[in-house]
């Protein structure tokens, strides 16, 4: 038997987890770095092939290598390169951000912000008190009010417009946030609503309602097609015109309305995932002691008492996680959106679509304007952007876990 | 059995051909010793009713040629895929393509010229009407046979409406104005239906601009005309007629609000003539504006060179853009051959189609096969749709396209 320690074990243990390591290199890590090098370049569609003696192309173009030498493209532009000054792509996107009074308008943005922060931390240091000297929902009020104030004195739309104004970049991430913002809270009060009449015991017809509800989650293994019913319903020929004309009333193009095209993305949206949000909070509601409520009551506490005091702080460890992960893939959201509006309708071009948002305007520049180098810079920052979220939110995991022991 | 064996392959490929009355002329005997097998695939854009014939067309190849397989596909996008498919070596033999589409594939490298495998200008112009040929040569060689030209023009139900209901002047853009109010007001449908107009498709939308004067939106030296006094000319009667049409326009909104008749007429090429022909509708023409004249085209892949296929890819390429062929084809889907014999032969010339595409393809703007080319699309068509949805003036929407599609331009250099 061959001792166990030192570099045998070493090797050991590589051989064990060498296949799925290489994996992960092949998968994960390569697409990124070559990603990265390809948004320093001039790749588009007038440069889409690579000039191997470039060392580092040689290296990480595919096509470049020795496996793939015979089907090696070799047309009549001329080969993409590096981009002079190296980080133009980057500057492209980002550049007008970094003048004074984007940045200003930046700064705005934040301070509106700050009250919110204070009232948090407020409201945890007065949570060390024995006694609240402040009851906790007069501090965030009190924070919100002073955000909304010191936002409309600070011109806080203006601030928006003007860090919109310096790129496609912003105006498609400020969307997808505000997609994000918008579908986030309408997910959890519909999940909740319904979880909560779910939860009733002696609700007729219980099984039938929970699984009629949980339809739209078990749809989404379709999304594309039950899009493009939603869709339906909303086109100028579709359901919703069809009934208005029934009670005499004339419709419209709702798709071409951006206003009627983001109710439309976001209902369908919602439609899709408050199944989660309800099934994983009624999961949690069963898991509340009865003895709370039964003290509560005994105690006289209303009905919105014992919501507000009881079920949503103990349904928090297990909301949280959920508000994060569907903040993620909502913030990433294509398909849906794709086939209802296709990021339109338009507002001309060289401007995104009212409904662009980040992954839809990524997918039109790569796919149908070929502007690979400019997309691979965008990608690179967006990938910053997301793995700083996604650290967060196994932080905020980590504060969730152990919640119930 | 061999017919059958190559029947049950295309099956397999998920392209069962539907027989049509009339079968293709039957050539050659099929040849009986053994050859090697060969898969020659193609990737095109026919769709609908129009496909059936030219499946045929490759099933009798195929009958001919017992140990060639021919595989009809149509990929969603068809340049990403493409741009994908070529290099890992797994991309079609032949493609199917407008002419447009030349130059940027020429650029990649996805096609190769056709000089190298015998293909010279003596028999393109033995073979091809002059348009034809001057669409699929670029740069002095030769990237593609052409096998249709096609030009959009105004195909009206003749249950709803007469030629009296249209302008007799295809320029007269007033005219037409006028009398989809007047069409409207007195039936309350639209007096035609055209899917390029509420945006997203420069293609569609070309008469309307080339009519007012647009001499084309790129040229070859990459000058851009969109932001000229023509066009936005054109823009401000895209939103005079709005009133009167539908406020959503596709392709098969179109054709269905035709069939139905819940719209007069229907700003179309000759790929929709086999739908209209399959729902019995009784149809004319009128000219109107002035269209893109496309060529229809197949491409020889770098791919088909790589597995040695060229030969054979070509023979088949030959082969659909032949006299037999294309006289077969046209008659069956009605469209405008490139092959001069075909398009010469009575039977053909005495399709209803061939004078009623011809004159608006005879008003028409020759699409460019330069890489330029591509630029336009997106820009034009997403200034006619800020312009149909009212979020920008014909002014502001067509100065943004027009620096939209120099920026892409300028990104060649």
């Amino acid at each position: 038997m061959a001792q166990w320690k030192g570099w045998r074990k070493a090797l050991t243990v590589l051989a064990f987890i060498g296949p799925t390591l290489l994996g992960v290199l092949i998968f994960n890590i390569y697409p990124i770095i070559f990603n990265t090098y390809i948004s320093f370049t001039n790749r588009n569609r007038y440069h889409p092939n690579p000039d191997c003696s470039v060392p580092l192309t040689g290296i990480l173009e595919p096509t470049c290598w020795k496996v793939f030498e015979k089907n090696r493209p070799t047309g009549l532009a001329e080969p993409y390169r590096l981009q002079d000054p190296i980080y133009a792509n980057y500057a492209d996107l980002l550049g007008k951000f970094f003048t004074p009074p984007a940045l200003l308008s930046f700064g705005k943005i934040l301070l509106c912000f700050v009250p919110l922060i204070v009232a948090a931390q407020l409201n945890k240091a007065f949570g060390k008190h024995v006694e609240r000297p402040v009851p906790t929902w007069v501090v965030t009020l009190g924070g919100i009010v002073a955000a909304v104030a010191l936002g409309y004195s600070l011109r806080f739309d203006q601030a928006i417009n003007v860090i919109a104004g310096s790129g496609d970049f912003f105006v498609v991430t400020f969307r997808s946030l505000l997609y994000v913002l918008l579908c986030i809270p309408l997910f959890f009060i519909v999940g909740l609503a319904l979880a909560l009449l779910l939860n009733v015991p002696d609700l007729p017809g219980r099984t039938f309602f929970r699984v009629i509800l949980i339809v739209p989650w078990a749809a989404s293994t379709v999304a594309i097609m039950m899009s493009l019913v939603w869709k339906f319903f909303f086109q100028d020929q579709g359901l919703i015109n069809s009934v208005l004309e029934l009670l005499g009333k004339t419709g419209q193009a709702w798709l071409q309305d951006p206003k009627w095209a983001w109710f439309a993305i976001v209902l369908t949206n919602v439609w899709y995932s408050y199944p989660f949000f309800m099934v994983t909070i009624l999961g949690a509601l069963q898991s509340i002691p009865a003895e709370l409520y039964e003290a509560a009551e005994v105690d006289g506490a209303s009905w919105w008492q014992r919501l507000f005091n009881i079920t949503l702080p103990l349904l928090r460890p297990a909301v949280i996680p959920v508000i994060v992960l569907s903040s993620i893939t909502t913030f990433q959201m294509f398909g849906t959106v794709w086939a209802i509006t296709g990021g339109g309708p338009t507002r001309g071009a060289g401007a995104p679509g009212a409904t662009e948002l980040v992954m839809i305007y990524a997918y039109k520049q790569v796919f149908q304007t070929s502007a690979y180098g400019r997309m691979g810079a965008f990608a690179v920052i967006m990938f910053v952007f997301l793995f700083g979220a996604t650290l967060y939110s196994l932080r905020i995991s980590r504060i969730t876990k152990g919640a119930y022991e | 059995m061999l017919v059958l064996a190559s029947m049950l392959l295309t099956a397999c490929g998920g392209k069962t051909a539907t027989p049509v009355a009339t079968e293709p002329p039957a050539t050659e005997a099929p040849t009986e010793q053994p050859v090697e097998q060969v898969t020659i695939t193609i990737w095109h854009q026919w769709s609908g009713d129009y496909l059936k014939a030219i499946t045929n067309v490759f099933q009798e190849y195929m009958y001919n040629h017992p140990g060639v397989t021919i595989d009809l596909s149509k990929p969603e996008d068809v340049t990403a895929a493409l741009a994908v498919a070529i290099p890992a070596g797994e991309g079609p033999d032949i493609i199917g393509w407008a002419n447009d589409q030349i130059g940027t594939n020429a650029l990649n490298g996805n096609i190769v010229p056709l000089d190298d495998y015998g293909v010279d200008m003596a028999f393109l112009e033995s073979t091809f009407e002059p348009a034809a040929v001057a669409g699929v040569v670029w740069q002095g060689k030769i990237w593609a046979l052409p096998e249709s030209q096609e030009a959009i023009t105004l195909v009206y139900n003749k249950a709803v409406a007469s030629e009296a209901d249209f302008p007799t002047d295809p320029l007269n853009f007033e005219d037409l104005l006028a009398k989809a109010q007047a069409f409207y007001e007195a039936k309350d449908i639209p007096l035609f239906c055209n899917q390029g107009f509420p945006g997203g498709d420069a293609y569609h939308v070309a008469p309307l601009y080339f009519g007012f004067g647009v001499p084309s939106y790129v040229d070859d030296q990459g000058n851009v005309f969109v932001n000229t006094p023509e066009a936005i000319a054109a823009g401000q009667w895209l939103v005079n007629v709005k009133p009167y049409l539908l406020p959503e326009m596709s392709h098969e909104i179109c054709k269905t609000a035709l069939i139905e008749g819940k719209v007069a007429a229907w700003w179309t090429g000759p790929w929709a003539i086999a739908d209209l022909e399959n729902a019995g509708i009784d149809y004319g023409f009128v000219a109107m504006g002035r269209p893109f004249v496309g060529i229809k085209t197949l491409m020889l892949t770098k791919n088909a060179v790589d597995r040695g296929h060229a030969d054979i890819a070509l023979d088949v390429m030959k082969w659909y853009t032949s006299y037999e062929m294309q006289k077969y084809v046209t008659l069956a889907n009605k469209t405008i051959p490139a092959n001069t014999q075909a398009l010469n032969d009575p039977e053909v010339q005495a399709l209803a189609t061939i004078a009623g595409f011809g004159k608006n393809a005879n008003l028409g703007i020759p699409m460019a096969n330069t890489p330029f080319a591509n630029a336009q699309w997106g820009p034009v068509g997403d200034a006619t749709g800020a312009i149909w949805n009212g979020s920008q003036t014909p002014e502001e929407a067509l100065a943004a396209a027009q620096t939209a599609i120099e920026t892409a331009i300028a990104g060649m250099k």
